[in-house]
């Protein structure tokens, strides 16, 4: 569940739409949560608000009232996908470098360390990150309550709820995320200008893409040996080895999903195949 | 003694509008023949190939027939586009009941058979009967002869068919069968110029007539209803058939599906007991290519040119196809590429449907390792016992032979032990290279298939694989690409134009009712184009509800239902029963069949 409202006001434009690597970076934030876990992905934006192009895939809620903080985002988000999902990956829209492997550390807490728990709260960068966090659905109707009595804080859930919190020793003793976020950039948001411009100084992540077949002859090393390559986006991905991508060409990240869609979001580590669309044999 | 019987039918006169109107069905047992007519409406409503071949079988086959009985018959299909300058469309069916699954088997293959076989004057030729002594069966126009093979009877397929082209000349174009159909192997093959209708042991149905061999004759001609539209036509499609939608196909052949789909989890390996194979490298057809490659080739009429010719150990040459290199290579845990070459080149010489029995011996390896079968020897990565088993398969000489020769699910039904639960096929029909709990689609269309697990008649991996789906998620989406995918193949294969074009077309259905109409004069659209292969989709489902199939057999092996397999991403990729049992219901609804899977009665 990505939390798309809030009015951006120190940022003096709307976060969804900020532009990231060729795309926004709600597009980027979605595409990430997206590939951290097994089930869908909505949006809660606020009522009317504009979003940027997103997945077909991707459902949007409205938030009914406005200005009641990310409770009100929440309570509704955990009831809608209440419906067919018991844990919730929960982030804000301006977490540029969140990694798909801190989204999976978070909802794999709920199995692997405490199964118990109803709120993964991790404890980064000196603070709880409540819009980095794993919830468990059924919270939805304590939420609610919550919102209704405007008790609009997330610590005043968690004093109610059993939560697991995880510091980052814990959150890095998954060696899967201490490999590719040993600094937790995770949760670095960006609130304002000053935060945007130094996001987009960083570097793109550093990604692995290999081509299968003719699209290795396609490409300007004519090579199908791995190469690395800095790169936000798969497009930006077939660019770095100079392959020129139509529709006969599939992209796989991680070996996961195959498709066509350029802005999907790369995180250091990813690995991108690109293949020949035509998979007869 | 002396075999020579000749028939003589009424004469054959040229024609237009790519058909001529008529079957010829010969039986064997005493060389009489009859002709079929083939009224325009069922070749409408059939076209050819595939789809004529199961109306032929819905008409021809008694109910309830042995496959490998004199009754049954095996038919040689053609089509309106054979003999067109279109490229790609030198093509023919071989259908009949499949002695491995006992429902409809329709195996295609390319070469000049197709066209000489058409160019006797027939839109196909049926086989009935059981001929007295092994015998080659000549149609040369309207004169139908039957003699004795006992110089090819034990040869391989591509030796009879030069024995038999040497003996009676280069202007006959003969298919054949290698040791395998002569020994009633389940999932033998009829081949012709080094190409095999391979599916269903088409070539134990032609030899249990004591058929070796059919030699075929051009002696008239037929002429399309528009021929210089059918020519500009065939123009423009030549024209794309040099496109980057067939490049992959060109340059390396299918073998190219082999690193590429190692990397996204699909390669089934060690009889789908995991979906990756460290020894893939091994394999490549990028690495083939460049230590092994001989040559490119390609089937008559065609532009593409898939075909890829690797040197074998000694210096001979085999030809290699992604689904020969699965099945003998990852499916059987072989990495060494001169074991892989020489088992492949050993099924074509003995025909045997490569897929089928690499896949019965994966099983049977894995029985070995569970101790379920005495075979020590049999071994995951061992290039030698393939070799060994395939024989044995073949001549019959051991009873382990004997078992694998019926493909697994039978020889599963022998073992028990709970061999039947990885026993990889549908319907009795083997698996091929593409992973059912990666490729949801796909898991759906080899369930559902007529044919059994077959990736050509369904060919949903398109749709897994071009990204609009969750290819781990399969649901109601994934029913209705499987369904769009099969109907397309219905159409390509009764046309027949061969599926690696299918990339070129931009609006499949429309596209190619105008060949057809081009090539018939006949007024078809898209939209009955559409009907039509609903049609031969559920004539199909037809025959094999009329021969025992059940509900049961729209399933998948208990393996790939219970075991979960990991993605390098983390994903798990599962295919339980319950949403395997959502897509087929999906499909069953979408294609208007009852909640058992049954057609309704007026279609």
């Amino acid at each position: 569940m990505v939390l798309a409202g809030g009015r951006s006001s120190r940022m003096g434009a709307p976060k969804a739409a900020l532009e990231w690597h060729g795309s926004t970076l709600l597009r980027h934030v979605v595409g990430i949560v997206a590939r951290g876990q097994q089930g869908r992905v909505v949006v809660v934006r606020a009522p009317g608000q504009l979003l940027p192009a997103l997945p077909d895939t991707v459902e949007v809620l409205e938030d009914s009232r406005e200005g009641l903080g990310p409770m009100q985002g929440i309570a509704v988000g955990l009831k809608a996908v209440a419906v067919d999902a018991d844990l919730a990956f929960v982030c804000s829209t301006d977490l540029p470098f969140l990694h798909t492997a801190f989204v999976r550390r978070v909802l794999r807490a709920f199995e692997d360390d405490q199964p118990g728990a109803e709120v993964v709260l991790p404890l980064a960068h000196g603070f709880p990150q409540p819009l980095a966090a794993g919830y468990r659905t059924a919270l939805a109707a304590k939420v609610d309550k919550l919102v209704e009595a405007e008790r609009l804080k997330p610590s005043l859930l968690f004093e109610d709820c059993d939560v697991l919190r995880l510091d980052e020793a814990a959150l890095l003793s998954d060696h899967a995320l201490a490999a590719v976020d040993p600094d937790l950039d995770s949760v670095v948001n960006v609130n304002d200008a000053d935060d945007y411009a130094a996001a987009r100084a960083r570097p793109a992540p550093e990604v692995t893409v290999q081509c299968f077949g003719v699209v290795a002859a396609r490409t300007a090393a004519r090579t199908r040996k791995p190469q690395l390559v800095l790169a936000a986006t798969v497009q930006a991905a077939a660019d770095a080895v100079g392959l020129t991508w139509d529709r006969h060409v599939l992209a796989a990240i991680n070996g996961d999903q195959t498709g066509r869609d350029a802005k999907q979001p790369l995180v250091r580590g990813d690995s991108v195949a690109f293949l020949s669309a035509a998979a007869g044999g | 003694m002396n075999h020579r019987r000749t028939t003589v039918v009424p004469e054959t006169t040229a024609q237009r509008g790519g058909y001529f109107g008529r079957a010829l069905v010969i039986d064997v047992t005493d060389g009489s023949t009859r002709v079929l007519p083939l009224p325009q409406q069922v070749l409408r409503d059939y076209i050819g190939g595939a789809g004529l071949g199961v109306w032929l079988m819905h008409h021809l086959a008694p109910a309830g027939v042995d496959p490998l009985g004199p009754a049954a018959p095996l038919a040689f299909v053609f089509s309106p586009l054979v003999g067109t300058p279109l490229t790609t469309s030198a093509k023919f069916a071989v259908v009949a009941k499949s002695p491995l699954t006992g429902f409809l088997t329709d195996a295609l293959a390319s070469s000049h058979f197709a066209i000489a076989g058409k160019l006797t004057g027939y839109d196909a030729i049926v086989v009935t009967g059981r001929a007295e002594v092994p015998s080659v069966l000549f149609v040369d126009g309207d004169t139908v002869t039957l003699e004795n093979a006992a110089a090819e009877w034990g040869l391989s397929a591509a030796d009879a068919e030069a024995s038999v082209r040497e003996r009676c000349g280069r202007s006959w174009r003969v298919a054949s069968i290698g040791r395998a159909g002569e020994r009633l192997v389940r999932f033998a093959t009829v081949s012709h110029d080094g190409r095999h209708a391979g599916r269903g042991g088409l070539g134990a149905v032609l030899g249990s007539k004591n058929i070796k061999a059919v030699g075929v004759r051009a002696a008239t001609k037929v002429a399309p209803a528009d021929p210089s539209g059918v020519l500009a036509a065939a123009k423009e499609l030549r024209a794309k058939s040099f496109g980057a939608a067939t490049e992959k196909f060109r340059e390396l052949g299918t073998l190219a599906n082999l690193l590429a789909f190692n990397a996204i989890s699909t390669l089934p390996t060690r009889n789908f007991q995991t979906a990756t194979f460290e020894g893939v490298e091994n394999l490549a057809a990028e690495e083939l290519a460049e230590l092994r490659g001989v040559t490119r080739s390609s089937c008559a009429s065609c532009t593409i040119g898939c075909e890829h010719i690797y040197r074998r150990k000694g210096g001979k040459k085999v030809r290699m196809e992604y689904q020969n290199v699965v099945a003998v290579g990852p499916m059987c845990g072989v990495s060494d590429p001169d074991d892989v070459l020489e088992a492949s080149a050993r099924c074509d010489e003995l025909g045997l449907d490569t897929i089928s029995a690499g896949g019965t011996i994966a099983w049977a390896m894995e029985c070995a390792e569970r101790e379920l079968i005495d075979a020590p020897w049999l071994r995951f990565g061992d290039g030698a016992a393939v070799l060994r088993a395939l024989d044995e398969i073949v001549e019959g000489s051991t009873d382990l032979g004997r078992l694998l020769a019926t493909g697994s699910k039978q020889a599963a039904q022998v073992v028990g032990g709970g061999s039947g639960d990885f026993a990889p096929h549908v319907k009795g029909l083997e698996m091929p290279g593409y992973e059912p709990r990666t490729l949801h689609a796909m898991a759906l269309g080899l369930a559902v298939n007529a044919r059994g697990a077959d990736h050509n008649r369904t060919g949903a991996y398109e749709a897994d694989l071009a990204g609009d789906l969750d290819r781990l998620d399969g649901g109601r989406a994934h029913a209705l690409a499987a369904i769009e995918t099969e109907d397309r193949a219905a159409v390509m294969d009764s046309l027949i134009l061969c599926n690696f074009l299918r990339g070129v077309f931009d609006d499949h259905f429309a596209e190619w009712a105008q060949l057809l109409r081009l090539v018939t004069g006949w007024d078809v659209d898209a939209a009955e184009l559409r009907a039509t292969a609903e049609r031969i989709v559920l004539a199909k489902r037809a025959f094999n509800l009329r021969e025992g199939w059940t509900p049961a057999d729209d399933w998948l092996p208990a393996r790939l239902l219970e075991n979960e397999l990991t993605l390098p991403s983390g994903r798990v990729a599962g295919l339980t029963p319950a949403r395997l049992r959502t897509m087929i219901d999906a499909y069953y609804d979408a294609r208007g069949l009852d909640r058992e899977g049954r057609p309704p009665v007026t279609s």
